[in-house]
């Protein structure tokens, strides 16, 4: 209970320290070759360090706009945005936009040049276009300095190079980084404009908060494990409409939809045993979403710390009881031409007690992001019954971590 | 051919001294041009791997005239432009007590940008730890062979100076490199983030140069427009190759001096194998005649002593390779250290062993054998076998050549003085000439000596009776054999002469031009890697300071940037001069009050000597830069008298480089005291102002004076080790030839004996007339000399690099060059003189 996303985060922060120090050489990965940097950063950092970070030790007020903007006390962060758009013509795309933020150390290292700092971004954004079966994805790396990337509260700003998050208010003022006075207040917050390329694909969006915030974990202090502080600070905005355009293929597409946001804090490190993760994020057409996970251990059972959760039309969180009231069964496989690697695809999802039972189908079989380190998230089709039973469809997103690229390279690490 | 096989070998094992000296002579040849190729090679070789290692796969650098660019301009380019291959880069050189004596270059980057750029600081096995390296302030990394010749590790600091500032930089790494390349390229690498190279190179806000890496193809083509349609004003998109070619082409000039003497070394060597072969030829003229009776065919014969002579060569070859391998391990520390003292800073990893080059030493080498063996075996194969016993024959022959060998001799040189008139700045083509002109004095010199001999004949008479007539006589009469020693002697001695009369005609234009040059009471900068190239920007508050010390009634300030763009490489300066201070400029043409009011004006710029020269400018033309407002053409309102800079050097007044250029510092100071300072003790108080943690170097004028001519010196001692070699050369040559004619006048030095002449008369006999040759050479030798330093000075200096020099001819050059030629001449006496005192007259007599 209450662990929510949590996991994904460790894991998630392995990654990013692993992707710094990758971000340097790896030319093979923006040509799908196999990468080839080294892991020299995360080993120096001594299995990930905590000493000098904030900790997520205890339950906080949260407050906004400042906590959508940067922690840089905490070892990593992000901005994590999915969802599924369709075309004025009827045409579906799915994408993936997330900047990650590290404090490579607790403290700035100061000095006289603004080139100076302890922050490093990492950025991912993959499009799916649904009907032309087709996927695209690529990464940015960049330091927090020199106007390449960094994050910033009022108004709200978060970027890597043209990779931007930030308050539209902000934007169509915009002078980069230095616009004062807007979006101090949340309402002024949003709508959020969000916008990435990649070589011949980009997505320009202006997302509405939607539904009110949803704080996971217990009132946001997402407990990861037995120890206090090995937790993070977790929110969520579960249906965010979105309007704007999507480029595929050089073609622009006037697109709407709904997204989903996840931010989340933290500092803490990995517990031992877990290789990987199946994660669900799905946004069902009577208005309710389902947040489930499940952690894989070295042996292949899932992790008892596996969770879910429900929300319900009006933005109420109602907790699953991982083991007891929810249940996933993979139902197919698909196998990465890339390197042979075996990933579910397909599952079966059941809540019986509210009478859930849902079938879950990738769009597209391939949707694995062959960058640096590799994975598989992608937009996925739901079908079957929701609350109470009643017949229902939606769209949604999957991640599946673990069982690529990077196990092979990082479980030293991990473990 | 069996039979002349044994005929050969057995020659050569009786006279092993003489084809020891032969091989010696090739040998050193080969030794001199292979050492100087690989000292310059290696030179070469160091600068492209740095530059390489440096630039990593850039293929493009955004760089402005003045050496920086705003920082900002590189997140407009990967944001605004979408360049996405972009690098920012802050460079600077930095000294170490722990690495003492090396330039220690600052490369600042940001770890993740590098990654299409510089494999060493992104992923990969040997890659940097990009969190340490960003996190830590001011730190380092460093290449193990770096760490280790400073006795670092990870965790230690490294005490540096940097542009007169002393810092104390954390080892935050040591990085393990990949290749040899890289640990060839990162020798002298101090690698920093971005934040900790502007921190200490004191360039906040600003960046060396943006790195990029652009495709070579359509695409790539677009983008290099984008960008360059997109610069700010200042900035200019070069590519890398030529930017590194431009920098490797300053060197050009000085690889070509160095070439020039080496070949001298071989040509040296060539007559010395002459000599030899010659000799063996002359010695065997019997041997030879009756094979030739016995029926060998005069190709046979030219096959014989061809191979005898291929043999020399490649052995010569063979120990030249192996003694160049170690002279070139000297040279190079020579080489490198003018490349740095001049040019630009140099990390010469030891030598760099091209196979070519070596090919080329063995071609030279065995080339110049066979070359000069050639006439004596073509001379031993023509002779008819009847008279080619005959002595007398050859003598006669060789003194009816003397006059033709004169008129030869002319006509060489009247093909180099043609060659010097065709207006080319090509260093090749002056050289070429020289050669001509050195050759063709070569041939005149039997000429000469017969008749300097004919002149001195009568002087020995009356000093040493007739054993002195006998000395002369002897001269005269074995000219087949002493006019290549002879000749040899005389070039070797008048290009000592030439070199040393231009060095020093060199070293007096200098002087006088310091003197005229140097106003200034007192001159401030800080230490720096290259001994004559000012760099670095002094401290404004420390410069505030200086100025108001009381005893201080005026100063100048310099700014001087090492402008490198495409094809084009010059020193730009900025002056703000003291009244008194404008005098130091001496005009080609035109009024120096006209011209200095003009330049105080900002009406153009005045340029130096060499600039205008080797651009084919003059006053009136414009010299092009890339200012902030974008490009500005200055006219040349002057052009002056420069030493300074091979480049060349523009000058504009202080007033005009800050209304182009946005960069306030200053590189060097010049104050001007009160009538009654004393400079040293003013130098004592300002030095004592300068706070703890920084370094200037402050001089008074006379011992900046001496500093700038100590670098002067150390220019030319590469040019004087080849000239001590040369000399080398052509001495072995002399005492072979020498000594062999001695010995092989046993027979008639034993008649002599045996006729009543005691041993102590017969060594007399013989070292006077070696002595008479050396004195011949040595006379000969000195005007021309003068003629070859007359071109060197007027003709190459003034035509290739645009340097205008006074002949200034110091006694001592001359009295060294006379007395080196008779000292040698006389040691070559010694040893035959000695053999035959020892030698019973009966046994010299029975001959071999």
């Amino acid at each position: 209970m209450g662990t929510a996303r949590g996991r994904r985060g460790s894991l998630l922060l392995t990654l990013l320290l692993v992707c710094v120090a990758l971000a340097c050489g790896d030319e093979g990965a923006d040509e799908g070759g196999p990468p080839t940097g080294n892991l020299s950063l995360v080993s120096t950092l001594g299995g990930l360090d905590t000493v000098g970070y904030e900790r997520a030790t205890e339950i906080r007020d949260f407050v906004f706009p400042e906590d959508h903007g940067p922690h840089p006390g905490f070892r990593t962060e992000w901005w994590y945005v999915t969802g599924n758009l369709t075309s004025d013509a009827g045409r579906d795309f799915g994408f993936q936009f997330t900047i990650f933020r590290s404090s490579l150390s607790p403290t700035e290292p100061g000095g006289p040049s603004a080139w100076a700092t302890n922050q490093a971004y990492m950025g991912h954004f993959a499009v799916t276009d649904i009907d032309g079966g087709a996927f695209e994805a690529t990464d940015l790396f960049a330091r927090g300095s020199g106007g390449l990337a960094g994050a910033q509260t009022t108004p709200l700003r978060v970027w890597i190079e043209d990779w931007v998050l930030e308050s539209a208010a902000a934007a169509s003022g915009q002078d980069r980084g230095s616009a004062e006075g807007v979006g101090a207040s949340g309402s002024e917050t949003f709508p959020l404009r969000l916008a990435a390329d990649g070589d011949n694909f980009a997505v320009e969006l202006e997302l509405e908060a939607g539904k009110p915030i949803v704080f996971q974990g217990d009132r946001g202090l997402s407990q990861k494990g037995p120890q206090p502080g090995n937790a993070s600070y977790y929110y969520a905005l579960t249906r965010m409409p979105a309007v704007g355009s999507v480029v595929f293929d050089g073609e622009t597409h006037a697109v709407t939809g709904l997204t989903w946001l996840d931010r989340e804090w933290s500092t803490s490190a990995l517990s031992d045993g877990q290789v990987g993760w199946d994660w669900f994020a799905l946004q069902l057409d009577d208005g309710w979403e389902m947040m489930v996970y499940q952690l894989r251990l070295e042996d292949g059972t899932p992790d008892p710390l596996s969770d879910g959760v429900l929300i319900d039309p009006q933005g109420r969180r109602i907790p699953l009881e991982w083991g007891e009231e929810v249940e996933v069964v993979p139902t197919g496989t698909w196998r990465s031409p890339e390197d042979g690697a075996e990933y579910p695809s397909g599952w079966r999802i059941r809540v019986p007690d509210r009478g859930w039972d849902l079938t879950v189908e990738p769009v597209v079989d391939d949707q694995e992001l062959r960058l640096a380190f590799r994975y598989w998230e992608g937009s996925v089709a739901v079908e079957g019954r929701g609350e109470g039973g009643a017949p229902v469809a939606g769209r949604g997103y999957v991640e599946l971590t673990g069982y690529a690229g990077f196990g092979a390279q990082g479980t030293t690490e991990e473990r | 051919m069996r039979l002349l096989t044994r005929a050969s070998l057995r020659y050569l094992t009786q006279h092993r001294l003489q084809l020891l000296l032969s091989v010696l002579g090739v040998a050193l040849g080969v030794a001199v041009v292979l050492s100087i190729d690989l000292a310059i090679q290696s030179a070469r070789t160091g600068f492209r791997i740095s530059a390489e290692t440096v630039s990593g796969r850039a293929t493009h650098v955004l760089a402005s005239d003045v050496g920086f660019v705003d920082e900002g301009l590189l997140a407009s380019l990967r944001i605004d432009l979408d360049v996405p291959a972009a690098a920012p880069v802050v460079e600077g050189y930095a000294t170490s007590a722990r690495l003492p004596g090396r330039a220690l270059r600052i490369l600042g980057i940001d770890p993740f940008s590098e990654g299409p750029f510089r494999p060493y600081v992104a992923g990969g096995p040997t890659g940097v730890d990009v969190s340490r390296l960003i996190t830590t302030r001011r730190g380092v990394a460093l290449s193990s062979g770096l760490a280790s010749s400073g006795g670092l590790t990870p965790g230690d600091s490294l005490a540096v100076t940097v542009e007169g500032q002393a810092w104390t930089l954390p080892v935050v790494e040591v990085i393990e490199p990949g290749d040899e390349l890289a640990r060839a390229g990162l020798a002298d690498v101090l690698l920093m983030d971005i934040a900790g190279a502007q921190e200490v190179l004191r360039m906040t806000g600003r960046l060396s140069r943006i790195d990029l890496r652009l495709e070579d193809d359509a695409e790539g083509a677009a983008r290099v427009a984008a960008v360059e349609s997109a610069l700010p004003g200042g900035v200019g998109l070069q590519s890398v190759g030529t930017r590194s070619e431009t920098m490797s082409g300053m060197i050009a000039a000085f690889d070509v001096n160095l070439t020039a003497l080496s070949l001298l070394a071989l040509i040296f060597g060539m007559f010395l194998i002459y000599n030899a072969v010659t000799f063996s030829v002359v010695q065997r003229r019997q041997i030879l005649g009756r094979l030739r009776a016995l029926g060998v065919t005069r190709g046979e014969i030219v096959r014989m002593i061809l191979s005898e002579a291929l043999w020399i060569g490649a052995l010569g070859a063979v120990l030249g390779t192996v003694a160049g391998l170690f002279l070139a391990r000297g040279l190079v520390g020579m080489v490198a250290r003018t490349i740095n003292d001049l040019y630009f800073a140099v990390s010469v990893q030891g030598i760099d062993l091209e196979p070519l080059l070596l090919v080329k030493g063995w071609v030279l080498g065995i080339g110049a054998t066979l070359l000069a063996a050639l006439p004596p075996a073509l001379e031993a194969a023509g002779a008819n076998p009847r008279m080619a016993a005959l002595r007398s024959v050859v003598e006669s022959r060789a003194r009816r050549l003397v006059p033709r060998a004169a008129a030869w001799g002319a006509v060489l040189c009247l093909v180099g003085a043609g060659l010097l008139l065709i207006p080319t700045r090509s260093l090749a083509v002056s050289f070429t000439a020289l050669f001509f002109v050195i050759t063709g004095l070569a041939f005149a010199t039997p000429a000469g000596t017969l008749v300097l001999v004919g002149a001195v004949r009568p002087i020995l008479g009356r000093l040493a009776g007739t054993l002195g007539l006998i000395a002369a006589r002897g001269v005269g009469t074995s000219l087949s054999r002493t006019a290549p020693a002879i000749a040899a002697l005389v070039v070797a001695v008048s290009v000592t002469v030439g070199l040393g009369v231009m060095i020093q005609s060199f070293r007096g234009t200098l002087v006088q031009w310091l003197d005229g040059t140097l106003r200034a009471d007192v001159y401030v900068s800080l230490p720096g890697p290259g001994a004559s190239r000012a760099t670095g920007t002094l401290w404004p508050d420390l410069v505030d300071d200086f100025v108001a010390h009381p005893q201080v009634s005026g100063y100048s300030t310099y700014r001087g940037i090492d402008l490198i763009r495409e094809g084009d490489a010059f020193r730009l300066v900025a002056l703000e001069l003291d009244p008194r201070g404008e005098s130091a400029f001496d005009f080609l043409d035109g009024a120096r009050e006209e011209i200095m009011s003009r330049f105080r004006a900002g009406e153009g710029v005045i340029a130096s000597e060499p600039y205008v020269f080797s651009r084919g400018l003059e006053v009136g033309d414009a010299v092009t830069l890339t200012t902030d407002q974008g490009e500005r053409a200055l006219p040349i309102v002057g052009v002056f008298y420069d030493y300074g800079s091979e480049q060349g050097t523009v000058m504009m007044a202080r007033s005009l480089y800050d209304r182009l250029f946005d960069d306030p510092g200053i590189t060097s100071l010049g104050l001007f005291l009160e009538d009654e300072a004393n400079s040293d003790v003013v130098v004592g108080e300002l030095l004592s102002i300068v706070p703890d943690g920084r370094a200037v170097i402050a001089r008074t004028n006379d011992s900046l004076r001496s500093a700038s001519l100590e670098v002067f010196d150390r220019t030319f001692q590469v040019t004087a080790v080849l000239r001590l070699l040369a000399f080398v050369v052509a001495f072995v040559g002399v005492l072979s030839a020498l000594a062999a004619l001695q010995l092989e006048r046993a027979r008639e030095l034993g008649l002599l004996r045996a006729s009543g002449m005691t041993p102590g008369q017969l060594g007399r006999l013989v070292v006077t007339q070696t002595g008479l040759i050396g004195l011949a050479a040595g006379v000969l030798a000195v005007p021309m000399g003068l003629a070859l330093s007359v071109v060197m000075i007027f003709v190459v200096n003034k035509r290739s690099f645009g340097w205008t020099l006074n002949m200034e001819v110091g006694p001592e050059v001359l009295l060294q060059a006379v007395g080196l030629a008779l000292v040698g001449a006389l040691l070559a006496g010694v040893y035959p003189a000695w053999k035959m005192a020892r030698t019973s007259p009966a046994l010299a007599l029975r001959g071999e």
